[in-house]
């Protein structure tokens, strides 16, 4: 019981958490049609950004201002690199996205240091919320998911109710229409890209303080990021959600199951068959926990590439 | 000469019966009946969105009907995959150019002699040494009047010059069965007149359906033609009596002549 | 008649040098070769036809440990040559490209690149705990065996055996655009749509396409196992996979030999910054994006370009621009370099810790001097550098691109129309 709880909390949370970084790279895709692969590093500099601001000023500044700068580096790159190879077909986009994470992973590692750094919680959040089954929850945990839920609520109701929001889904669907509306369309695509931007540095800032912060950061979560995004639909917000959720509980219990294949086969008695025959028979489910996302996005590539509520194919 | 081995059954070499497509709620075709005998040069005509291209995608196999038949030579083919059906000896060419833009004029056309010589995953020999093939695709260009052409990049071509390639490459699987889908398109008085000439040299024994816009194209080429308005064949008949028909004259050539 | 000459004399550089080279170079040399192929192989796939695969470490990886298990077996007095080891390597590569194949085939586009890269990462996050097939998280280990009166025991022959499976496969691959079906994979590439209607089945031959694709990366990861006897987990890794496209977009991959010359490129480049940086990595992705940016075809394009227009170019007047632009290039590189590495040595932990203890920001030196970093001048005059070399490039395109607009330059005889009879 005290399994199940803490790892459906614990899940739920981390899920929150790859929405907030998932729903910037679908909304990218949704509207320009590139995978951005440097939104991961995002997510990075969100995090070492907001490690720097909180050693010279405060954690809560270090947690505002660091989207922000994200936000910039997002708008410039957009505005700069991208828009030049528009031309060349998304391929091409893809691959100069792939370049600039490269660069920010070793810009990373310039000035940090190759290994992670102390990004602590500031101490007036480092209580207990509660006490579950006599283990202390601490209260970041709830932080995090409570700055997912604000994050997500906000932007549904831009997206929905303000003017910016309308113009923002026009320009998604047709954007030669919205321009010949009168639109700025490049304008809206510099403004998704770094509101997107800064919502993954969102992220890191808070994630940062509680999870390590190093340069890897950027390679572990991107890759279980894209499969949020597959799963969830590419350019669906709210599929992007539904995944998100689901890969985090998931990822959440699997790590604490050691079901296997052979133990399954034990309850018929062939335990000692798949024992013999070794390989992936033995493979308990918290070892493949990181292989098991990725066996949901092959799946769902392979079957139904629209995701749980994409519409784009 | 063509390696499709099947013997021509009858008279009607492509007969399309009680032919139904709706996507989704959205329903283009209401139940297309039509022959097309061996031979001869049959036009489509039609308002824009009344199902033209559909019907051609329904008959090449880019999409099965939702109900109805399709047969070409006496064989079903709805539903099939547009390799299959283009192997039995039906070829189309595209509204909108539809080429090999960055291999020559001859590779385009080559492209579709190796597929008639069932040259499909040759992986051991040259194809420089292939003299048959090249010389063939070689004709072909030269048929089309893109022989001055020869080792241009598609891509580089003027647009009728694309157009005229097109039709090379529809001719190159060597089919019986040509669908022409608004060949004359964008294109000049003297352009036109030029395609339709070499329309009727490269298709003189093949049968030949062309859905156009040009009233003077289908009249001078055709011998027959066919009215689809909303879905449904209107009329068909020779071109005096469809000029004649009241109901086509509402329906489609009254706007033109307005 | 130039290129075979100057095949022929890339081959006997590449045959007649290595002996008298150090250890570190012919090892680097062996590297080079294996990532040539490797991306020559991967290009197969991308340039050819059209399918960007971010998972092809997952083949030379299979193929890496094929030959690790095939060198187990001699070991245990299994009868093969040692030197036909890489076609283990080829065989996996080719199953497991086929496999692949049918299934990311069914996709096209980015759908396509997120099922390689899925497959790869699948495998990445299986091997560590599969002991029997990839020995688990330490990886198999083996050693080369003497056979055919040879001993493998130097990497100089490793070199040559490398040396000839690689140009033996890039000949394969080569002579793979010859036949129909190498022009079958540029026309899908060009127009999926077209080739079926002109009655090929597309899936079966892009799957064919993923297959041989995959089947020279098996012999290169088989060349690397055999070379470095030892394989674990990583070589699944993505750091492998996109070693693989930067070396094919940075040399371009709109040519045959783009990749091999990216792969050269990048693989020696590697070997000697590594030593003096820990920021090479850095270098490689400013490279590539800078490529990305203004010269998608890669090195390879721009020297085609030059190729193409040999005769029309006014090349004695553009030495000059030519020269000033690689000049600019080179103060605006200096700079970066000098920016790159006073940040390394200040924002270095040991540099930090000291500051931190004594207070002392201790000078970096470069080019002999020592610079103080509190200095603001420490840093504005890379920063100058970068901004001066721009600068020079951007005042060079202008002329640059004037004189690549000037006709060619006719001889008066030659212009004059030749007279005709009437």
């Amino acid at each position: 019981m005290e399994f199940v709880t803490l790892s459906l909390l614990n899940g739920a949370i981390y899920g929150m958490l790859l929405f907030m970084v998932s729903a910037g790279l679908t909304l990218i895709f949704g509207m320009m049609g590139v995978l951005n692969f440097a939104h991961a590093s995002f997510y990075m500099l969100g995090a070492y950004f907001a490690y720097t601001l909180s050693g010279m000023f405060n954690f809560w500044v270090g947690l505002i201002v660091a989207p922000l700068m994200v936000g910039v580096v997002g708008v410039i790159i957009e505005r700069t690199l991208l828009r030049r190879v528009h031309r060349h077909g998304h391929a091409h986009e893809l691959l100069l996205t792939f370049g600039i994470a490269l660069i920010c992973e070793e810009l990373v590692k310039l000035f940090y240091g190759d290994f992670p750094v102390n990004y602590q919680m500031p101490a007036e959040l480092n209580f207990s919320a509660f006490t579950v089954f006599g283990t202390n929850y601490p209260f970041y945990r709830l932080f995090i998911g409570l700055v997912a839920v604000a994050m997500f609520a906000a932007l549904l109701i831009v997206l929905t109710k303000t003017r910016i929001g309308i113009i923002v889904r026009g320009a998604e669907r047709l954007p030669k229409m919205a321009e010949a509306l009168g639109h700025n369309v490049p304008l809206v695509f510099m403004g998704v890209f770094g509101a997107g931007a800064a919502l993954a540095g969102l992220g890191g800032a808070v994630a940062g303080a509680f999870y390590p912060t190093n340069p890897n950061m950027a390679l572990d979560l991107g890759v279980i990021v894209f499969v949020v995004v597959v799963v969830g639909g590419l350019g669906s917000l709210e599929g992007s959600l539904v995944a998100s959720l689901l890969i985090g509980i998931f990822t959440s219990f699997a790590v604490g199951l050691d079901w296997s294949i052979a133990g399954l086969l034990g309850v018929v008695g062939l335990g000692g068959v798949a024992e013999a025959i070794g390989g992936p028979l033995t493979l308990t489910l918290s070892s493949a926990s990181g292989t098991v996302p990725f066996l949901m996005m092959l799946i769902v590539l392979l079957v139904r590439p629209a995701g749980l509520m994409g519409s784009r194919n | 000469m063509s390696h499709h081995s099947h013997p021509p059954v009858s008279d009607e070499v492509l007969v399309i019966r009680d032919v139904h497509k709706a996507f989704g709620g959205l329903v283009i075709m209401r139940g297309i009946d039509l022959t097309l005998k061996r031979g001869e040069r049959h036009a489509i005509l039609g308002p824009n969105g009344a199902g033209k291209s559909t019907l051609f995608n329904l008959i090449s196999g880019n999409f099965p009907p939702t109900s109805g038949e399709i047969l070409l030579n006496g064989r079903e083919i709805q539903g099939l995959p547009p390799e299959r059906i283009n192997r039995m000896g039906l070829a189309r060419s595209f509204q909108i150019t539809n080429i090999f833009g960055r291999m020559t004029a001859f590779e385009n056309n080559r492209m579709g002699v190796l597929a008639r010589h069932g040259v499909r995953f040759d992986l051991l020999h040259r194809i420089a040494k292939r003299s048959d093939i090249n010389d063939e695709a070689e004709a072909i260009l030269n048929q089309v009047r893109l022989g001055h052409r020869i080792r241009t990049q598609a891509a580089d071509l003027s647009y009728s010059e694309q157009r005229s390639l097109e039709i090379g490459m529809t001719l190159a699987t060597g089919p019986d069965v040509i669908l022409l889908d608004e060949p004359t398109a964008g294109m000049s008085r003297e352009e036109t007149a030029y395609i339709v000439e070499l329309i009727r040299e490269v298709t003189t024994g093949k049968t030949l359906l062309i859905v156009e816009h040009d009233m003077s194209v289908v009249f001078s080429l055709c011998n027959r033609i066919s009215v689809l308005v909303y879905g449904q064949i209107l009329a068909t008949g020779a071109p005096e009596e469809i000029r004649a028909n009241k109901a086509v004259q509402e329906a489609y050539l009254g706007e033109e002549a307005a | 008649m130039t290129r075979l000459l100057l095949a022929l004399i890339a081959a006997a550089v590449l045959v007649a040098l290595p002996p008298f080279l150090g250890l570190g170079w012919q090892n680097t040399l062996t590297n080079m070769l294996i990532a040539a192929l490797f991306a020559a192989a991967f290009n197969l796939l991308m340039g050819q036809g059209g399918m960007l695969s971010f998972g092809h470490a997952a083949y030379y990886g299979l193929g890496a440990f094929a030959v690790l298990h095939l060198m187990l077996a001699i070991e245990n007095g299994f009868n093969f040559p040692t030197a036909l080891l890489p076609l283990a390597g080829a065989g996996v590569g080719l199953l497991s490209g086929l496999g692949a194949g049918y299934f990311a085939a069914k996709r096209t586009g980015v759908y396509f690149s997120l099922v390689t890269l899925a497959l790869a990462e699948l495998l990445h996050a299986i091997a560590p705990h599969w002991q029997g097939l990839f020995g688990g998280e330490a990886g198999l280990s083996s050693m080369r065996m003497p056979s055919w009166g040879l001993e493998f025991g130097t990497s100089l022959e490793v070199y040559y055996v490398t040396l000839a499976w690689v140009v033996v496969s890039i000949g394969l691959l080569y002579a793979y655009t010859l036949t129909p079906f190498g022009r079958l994979t540029l026309a899908l590439r060009d127009n999926e749509q077209r080739v079926r209607f002109m009655g090929f089945d597309p899936h079966r031959t892009k799957v064919l396409v993923f297959g041989i694709s995959a089947m020279f990366s098996g012999v290169a990861g088989g060349l690397m196992a055999m070379s470095q006897e030892t394989a674990n987990y990583n070589i699944f890794s993505m750091a492998i996979s996109s070693q693989v496209v930067l070396q094919t977009f940075v040399g371009g991959s709109t040519l045959f030999l783009g990749p091999v010359l990216g792969a050269a490129v990048l693989t020696v480049f590697t070997f000697l910054i590594s030593e003096m940086t820990r920021a090479w990595m850095l270098y490689q992705g400013i490279l590539f994006v800078l490529i990305m940016l203004f010269a998608p075809n890669g090195i390879a394009g721009v020297i085609q370009l030059h190729i193409d227009a040999r005769d029309r170019l006014p090349w004695a007047r553009l030495t000059g621009p030519y020269a000033l632009a690689t000049a600019a290039g080179a103060v605006a590189t200096t700079g970066l370099v000098m920016l790159v590495h006073y940040a390394e040595l200040v924002f270095a932990d040991a540099y930090r810790a000291r500051v931190a203890r004594d207070g002392l920001w201790e000078p970096v030196s470069a080019f002999g001097i020592d610079w103080n970093p509190l200095n603001p001048v420490t840093w504005l005059v890379p920063l100058a550098l970068i901004v001066l070399g721009i600068v020079g490039i951007l005042k060079m395109r202008g002329p640059i691109a004037q004189l690549w607009a000037t006709p060619a330059n006719i001889p008066p005889t030659a212009a004059m129309p030749a007279p005709h009879a009437a």
